[in-house]
């Protein structure tokens, strides 16, 4: 069963107004996560109590909602004893409604809706989503880190969501595209309105994908470029733990103070050292230049090839993120222009 | 919720010792029906728990010709195999599994078979090789050769003469040092390929070893006539999940678990870190 079930877009409105008493009925029934403003000015997706604590004005969350369906920690199981029949799986049925998720987001999820559905399918991460619903706002345009026009991931969407919404000034144009959020729509309908017009005009993207994946299938770019990149990565995998598609984990046994252990998985990344190596020492990515290069190919080429989309969203957030000023955007271009 | 991390109990029946530090356990799953339905292919591995210490991928090195029990060969070089190593018969562990895509078996019916093995990379060849040779007829010539860098660093031995003694079979084994009670001969496993008298028309070569062996062995059975697609090997990775989930194993456009750990030499070659 897949994650989402694509409609044919079904078209509505909803008024400022009445958008907060939506989310205010939401909170009765559901988990409602959303855009929540810390007091060091820092907007971030939150669970909820009352939808006046959402954020409505932001260009995009510091970190992306990945972690609702994928923790950056997770308890897999439990076992006691050195070894025994009890463990036990609890399975997650709570129901979630995540609000304010922006374009490229909606489009890390799916990447990462098709990772876990595909061969083994994931059942901690699938029985997530499956309980959840996604009202993702588009942004009116690009911010400065962003470049989602170019990985063809937003700003507006033209499917892939379950209810996008799309600001007019006065309230929102509503899209419907999914059998999800056609079931939520429906039973809320009594908050929209009717179809409204709204300006979908395309964004000037900052490079072309196609280029880049070429470039780099056909290892046009110097390895001068790949090993000063290594030298300003610093290992600490922040780009990574942000990207909305990164999904990488390591696996650890914990005992608990009460007597009870834990297999948990939690996130890795491929730029920490010893991500390859094996027991015994034998690494096959032999230097930062190789960690550097490996992750490129894999967001901008193979996961073009196995999903038909760019494993890379455009947030930028990685490039924001950067202690050795690695730059996404910037990298992208240089790539895009080797010959 | 029962799914794909979710181990199986398995008791360790006996440990016998191969070398100074392989140890093969020979295991059956705590319930009769879980073993009694295993099925695998050669070539495919297990994600072995211990609870508490962690997983780790090991190649099955029994053959699935023999239904009563699995058996597990581990070299002592990590957390994991340190833990199962220090296992006493009767010990209950975690399996996951079988996962990857094993040996050709039936697409190579009819063949001959070279396996070239070096050190604990026998380990995955000899679960094809009792496959092989318990199903004698469907299969042409067969030679083995093994390496080691000890006579003491030897797995399998008291499984030589069995495979010596079957029908239509060489096997030669050489070891990069000597002792005083050696006989045999002394250098890497390719000094044994001009006398083991190898054909590469209607043949498959089956390699497996350390990562400094498998070069200069294809470099010669390249040499001999073999191609890239009758060449076939295995590759080692670091994983944990195993269902091609954690990204440690992922190469290129391949996860080593899933689409492997079995390759055929070509496409190894088109394979980008």
């Amino acid at each position: 069963m897949a994650v989402v079930s694509k409609i044919k877009i079904k078209n509505a409105s909803i008024t400022k107004d009445n958008l907060l008493k939506l989310l205010k009925e939401i909170v009765k029934e559901k988990t409602l996560i959303a855009p929540v403003q810390n007091e060091l000015d820092d907007v971030n997706f939150l669970p909820v109590g009352d939808a006046k604590e959402i954020c409505f004005e932001y260009e995009n969350t510091a970190t992306s909602p990945k972690e609702f369906f994928y923790p950056q920690y997770e308890c897999m199981f439990s076992f006691s004893g050195a070894a025994n029949d009890n463990i036990e799986i609890k399975d997650n049925n709570e129901e979630i409604v995540l609000f304010g998720v922006r374009s490229c987001d909606v489009k890390g999820i799916e990447l990462l809706d098709k990772f876990y559905e595909r061969s083994f399918e994931d059942d901690y991460y699938l029985s997530k989503r499956r309980n959840s619903v996604v009202i993702s706002v588009a942004c009116s345009e690009l911010n400065e880190q962003c470049f989602c026009a170019s990985t063809g991931t937003g700003p507006i969407l033209e499917e892939g969501f379950d209810i996008q919404l799309l600001s007019n000034g006065d309230g929102y144009a509503v899209q419907v595209g999914s059998e999800k959020g056609l079931e939520l729509f429906e039973k809320y309908q009594n908050f929209f309105g009717p179809e409204v017009k709204v300006d979908t005009k395309k964004q000037k993207p900052q490079f072309d994908l196609q280029k880049v994946y070429n470039n780099l299938k056909e290892e046009k770019v110097d390895e001068d470029f790949w090993e000063d990149m290594g030298q300003r990565c610093q290992s600490c995998g922040l780009c990574l733990f942000l990207c909305p598609t990164c999904s990488c984990y390591s696996v650890t046994d914990k005992d608990t103070p009460l007597g009870e252990s834990r297999r948990s998985r939690q996130w890795d990344a491929c730029y920490f050292r010893g991500f390859t190596r094996m027991a015994g020492g034998n690494d096959p990515v032999r230097n930062s230049a190789e960690m550097m290069k490996r992750k490129y190919q894999h967001k901008l080429c193979q996961q073009i090839d196995e999903f038909e989309m760019s494993g890379c969203v455009g947030c930028g957030r990685c490039s924001l993120a950067c202690v050795g000023n690695v730059n996404w955007l910037e990298n992208i271009i240089k790539i895009e222009r080797a010959n | 919720m029962k799914d794909v991390y979710y181990p199986d109990i398995a008791l360790i029946d006996t440990v016998r010792d191969e070398t100074g530090d392989v140890k093969t356990l020979r295991m059956r799953f705590k319930n009769p029906d879980t073993q009694k339905n295993l099925s695998y292919r050669s070539g495919q591995f297990f994600e072995v728990s211990i609870f508490g210490i962690g997983e780790m991928p090991i190649s099955i090195t029994s053959t699935p010709s023999r239904k009563a029990f699995f058996e597990l060969s581990v070299k002592n070089v990590g957390l994991v195999s340190a833990a199962l190593h220090r296992l006493p018969t009767g010990s209950e562990v975690g399996i996951r599994g079988p996962f990857g895509n094993g040996f050709p078996y039936e697409e190579v019916f009819g063949k001959n078979l070279l396996f070239v093995g070096g050190g604990i990379g026998l380990a995955p060849l000899r679960s094809l090789i009792n496959n092989v040779l318990d199903n004698r007829d469907n299969f042409g010539k067969v030679i083995i050769l093994y390496g080691a860098r000890t006579p003491g660093d030897l797995v399998f031995k008291d499984e030589f003469k069995w495979w010596e003694s079957q029908p239509d079979v060489t096997m030669l084994l050489t070891v990069d040092r000597g002792d005083e009670k050696w006989t045999g001969n002394v250098g890497v496993v390719t000094t044994l390929f001009p006398r083991a008298g190898i054909m590469s028309k209607n043949a498959v070569a089956f390699v497996c070893g350390p990562p400094v062996m498998i070069p200069f062995v294809i470099r010669d059975l390249l040499e001999l006539g073999f191609t890239d697609d009758t060449i076939i090997s295995t590759l080692e990775r670091h994983m944990k999940c195993g269902v091609g989930k954690c990204g440690h194993c992922c190469i290129g456009h391949k996860y080593v678990c899933i689409d492997g750990p079995v390759f055929t030499y070509h496409e190894m070659k088109v394979m980008t870190e």
